[in-house]
């Protein structure tokens, strides 16, 4: 049994609702807390990134106490790491890609320039410059 | 419990759990990146056209979106209490709480029901059926087909999730699993927790832009 008992998700023994029960309550605080910012029109990078980071911390509490990574083993907490590192790898590559193009011409602003990524969707060169 | 739950290929309880549990968070880390996938996609579509974005998420119900976000954070709980019942061997508490998050669900199911035909009536729809007349600005209807693919991939989830937490509840409920072996409630447990944490990437992304 003693053996056994600590193959509990981590709650070997003691109990948890306490601990379930804070993180609740800090979720839905978190859940009012990024309604009501994003009723402020901040300015534009700002709405985003406050909208993102309470994301992320009401995800980590999920991750870490309802799902028990706070108290597991190294190798789920890897494998949860490891899909992040390519959720990253994903998402920023592929926004950094249309980030950075620009349009293809030479000498720059020449006829035959590449539309920018903002005006995609008009065949290139149109725009007559 | 009349069959030891013990397989015979696995030496002790206590490394089948891991094995277990392994085996499920390799599966979650399979269907974030799928989601990863789509946010990409939206990702993309949101810096090429950051207006008609903007313009059609300010046209949806915010209203929804929060509310259905507290709906799954406490089904969430719930489903976390209802673990903490199971494991001090409690299966019927486990079967409650389990139902209380599958009634928490169908009322997440029913406001998105509420959404989507609104959307119909209004034709906030993807592609060449878009014909809202309320924004015009280019890439509003792609804006509507990626919502539609993610809140309608994480309906999927929702459902299949259910069905997992309806299964497991009430094999925890007839005294399938005991204090000593209560895999199955875990695992259901995480396959929730992970709708409920797709889903808070979803609401801001979507609702709160």
């Amino acid at each position: 049994m003693a053996e056994q008992g600590s193959s509990h998700a981590g709650s070997s023994g003691h109990s948890h609702l306490g601990r379930y029960a804070g993180v609740w309550l800090a979720l839905c605080v978190f859940t009012v807390l990024t309604y009501s910012v994003s009723r402020v029109h901040l300015p534009s990078p700002w709405h985003i990134t406050v909208a993102l980071l309470i994301a992320i911390a009401k995800g980590s509490l999920v991750a870490l106490f309802f799902m028990h990574l706070w108290d597991q083993r190294g190798a789920n907490r890897l494998v949860f790491a490891t899909s992040l590192v390519f959720v990253a790898l994903l998402i920023g590559l592929t926004v950094a890609d249309n980030a950075t193009r620009f349009p293809l011409a030479n000498p720059p602003g020449s006829a035959g320039a590449l539309p920018l990524g903002g005006s995609a969707g008009e065949p290139p060169g149109i725009d007559g410059r | 419990m009349q069959a030891s739950p013990l397989a015979h290929h696995f030496e002790s309880l206590e490394k089948q759990t891991h094995a277990a549990r392994l085996g499920m968070w390799l599966f979650l880390a399979t269907e974030v990146l799928l989601f990863t996938a789509l946010f990409a996609a939206y990702g993309v579509y949101r810096f090429l056209y950051p207006e008609g974005f903007a313009q059609a998420s300010r046209s949806i119900e915010t209203w929804i979106g929060f509310v259905n976000t507290l709906i799954l954070v406490t089904s969430s709980f719930t489903v976390a209490m209802g673990l903490d019942a199971a494991t001090r061997g409690n299966g019927r508490r486990t079967a409650l709480l389990f139902a209380v998050s599958v009634l928490l669900a169908l009322a997440f199911l029913g406001l998105k029901a509420v959404e989507y035909s609104h959307h119909f009536q209004e034709g906030q729809l993807p592609g060449r059926f878009y014909t809202f007349e309320g924004v015009q600005a280019p890439g509003a209807s792609l804006f509507f087909a990626l919502y539609f693919l993610i809140t309608g991939l994480h309906a999927i989830h929702v459902i299949i999730g259910m069905t997992v937490l309806i299964v497991i509840g009430t094999r925890a409920g007839l005294g399938a699993y005991s204090a000593e072996y209560h895999v199955p409630v875990e695992l259901a447990g995480l396959y929730w927790h992970l709708v409920d944490l797709i889903w808070i990437f979803v609401f801001p992304l979507i609702y709160l832009i």
